[in-house]
């Protein structure tokens, strides 16, 4: 075997590498100017604004699939996006009304909640082929997949509670019932649990998925009017929640399930994802996007959003190296 | 034969358009309106529940039922007919805000609606923002013109830019 001169060596790893210090990119969606904001966290900026289906809501980045999946529910669609060219791939047909949307932890599926036709949808995320119905109770909202990647927790807002759906065996197989009205669901793996927000009962439902088959609600926390999105920042050990209605955002100590803080001054703020040391909230009301310091909630900078921005689902995500 | 054929394509025109059904998307507007005068004299004139009508040209009485607490009720009565009922979801005086929410089947065009209104310094002067988000009144497909939702940004948009245009006057005549 000849050795390669090493500047040719040096060319190849740099080459290899992926981009160098790749900022962590957001996808918002932007429900009343039918667009995705692309947003570079490193440097604050707006770097794209792309036309997507038509009232764009749920969004998940899937970095192993190097692609964005966003809900358009008034044109009940799925709008694909390539998170390397920046371009809309197709609009994947999804039932009455596409809501919330989140993948497997291998990048190989996205689970789409259809309000409307009350059922659960799946595609796979490189042929982007159905490749899963079941039918759900009322009004399916949020989505979550567990760490198995076999099931598939969505809540059925009008019926207050969190159905299980196996994947592999294609029908529901537990149900559990939360507050009033769940939306939007999270999971914690290391913990191997689900928190269900209840926009009603303005309170998070922390449920035992350690079993996913057998759910099993092991706390409630208050939170403030309408809580809308959630996210775990600090390594875990915080889980911000947005409320809509009170402008502010409750943090939360996931161990002891006990609000440790209320940060006030958003503007009817929905989605909220974190990265590092850094938890980003959408405002729909003030349309912008405003960072924070996770371990503190210190409010650092914002930056402009489209119209209506929502940004409901892990909107964060780069393409895997 | 015809008739037939009208009410088979009537059946799948309507399958269809059930199929497409969707519900209509959250709106909303934010009304600014800048006084000469300072923040805590126009909040004087507006910091009070029900005092709405001391402000609003279209609203005749708002009475409430528990003040500034939270959770108090007023029923607004409009002049010309027409009546709403709202509930006081928040109120900071310190930060010279309140926000509310209205029952569903007022006199406006909304329904889910919430509305926040706030006194902020501007040096000597003061910015008063009014919002409201909403759905608008059909909560199916195909809404009527009136119940669209064109008609429920135009009815709310018209009852801030009247109001504030009002305190406006009111506190800068004082």
């Amino acid at each position: 075997m000849t050795r390669l001169p090493l500047p040719i060596v040096a060319a190849m790893a740099f080459l290899a590498a992926p981009p160098a210090a790749a900022a962590p990119t957001a996808w918002i969606t932007n429900q009343g100017g039918h667009s995705v904001s692309v947003v570079d966290l490193g440097t604050n900026r707006v770097s794209a604004t792309l036309p997507v289906g038509k009232s764009p809501a749920g969004v998940v980045a899937v970095p192993k699939a190097g692609k964005v999946f966003v809900t358009t529910p008034d044109d009940n669609a799925v709008s694909v996006i390539d998170m390397t060219t920046r371009r809309v791939l197709a609009a994947l047909p999804a039932g009455g009304g596409a809501v919330g949307i989140d993948a497997s932890p291998d990048g190989r599926r996205v689970y789409v909640a259809d309000w409307y036709g009350r059922q659960l949808l799946g595609f796979d995320t490189a042929s982007h082929a159905e490749v899963l119905r079941v039918p759900l109770g009322q009004a399916p909202a949020g989505v979550a997949v567990a760490g198995d990647g076999r099931h598939v927790f969505v809540a059925e807002r009008d019926d207050n509670r969190v159905a299980v759906v196996d994947a592999a065996a294609a029908r529901v197989v537990a149900r559990v019932a939360v507050g009033e009205h769940p939306f939007a669901l999270l999971h914690d793996a290391p913990r191997r649990r689900l928190y269900a927000l209840n926009v009603y009962s303005n309170d998070v439902s922390a449920i035992d998925v350690s079993a996913p088959a057998a759910p099993r609600v092991v706390g409630t926390v208050r939170v403030g009017k309408a809580p809308y999105g959630a996210a775990l920042a600090a390594g875990g050990t915080r889980l911000y929640v947005t409320n809509q209605r009170d402008d502010s955002v409750t943090v939360i100590d996931p161990d002891t399930l006990a609000s440790v803080q209320t940060l006030s001054g958003f503007g009817y703020p929905e989605g909220i994802a974190s990265v590092g040391d850094r938890v980003w909230v959408v405002n729909w009301m003030d349309e912008n996007l405003v960072e924070l310091e996770a371990a503190t909630g210190k409010r650092l900078r914002s930056v402009t959003l489209g119209s209506n921005p929502r940004g409901f689902g892990a909107f964060i995500g780069d393409p895997a190296p | 034969m015809l008739s037939r054929w009208l009410a088979a394509l009537a059946l799948l025109g309507f399958a269809t358009h059930a199929a497409l059904a969707h519900g209509p998307t959250r709106q909303k507007v934010v009304e600014k309106v800048t006084i000469d005068a300072p923040a805590d004299a126009v909040w004087a004139q507006i910091k009070d529940f029900d005092a709405l009508a001391k402000w609003h040209p279209a609203v005749e009485a708002s009475p409430a039922d528990k003040g500034n607490a939270e959770g108090s009720v007023r029923k607004l009565k409009l002049k010309g007919g027409g009546a709403l009922t709202e509930t006081l979801e928040r109120y900071n005086a310190d930060g010279k805000s309140y926000g509310y929410r209205a029952a569903d089947g007022g006199a406006l065009p909304v329904t889910n609606y919430t509305s926040t209104i706030t006194v902020s310094a501007d040096g000597a002067k003061s910015v008063v923002e009014w919002r409201g988000a909403f759905y608008r009144g059909f909560p199916n497909n195909d809404p009527p013109a009136d119940q669209n939702d064109e008609a429920a940004v135009k009815a709310v948009t018209g009852v801030y830019q009247a109001g504030l245009a009002n305190l406006k006057k009111l506190v800068e005549k004082k």
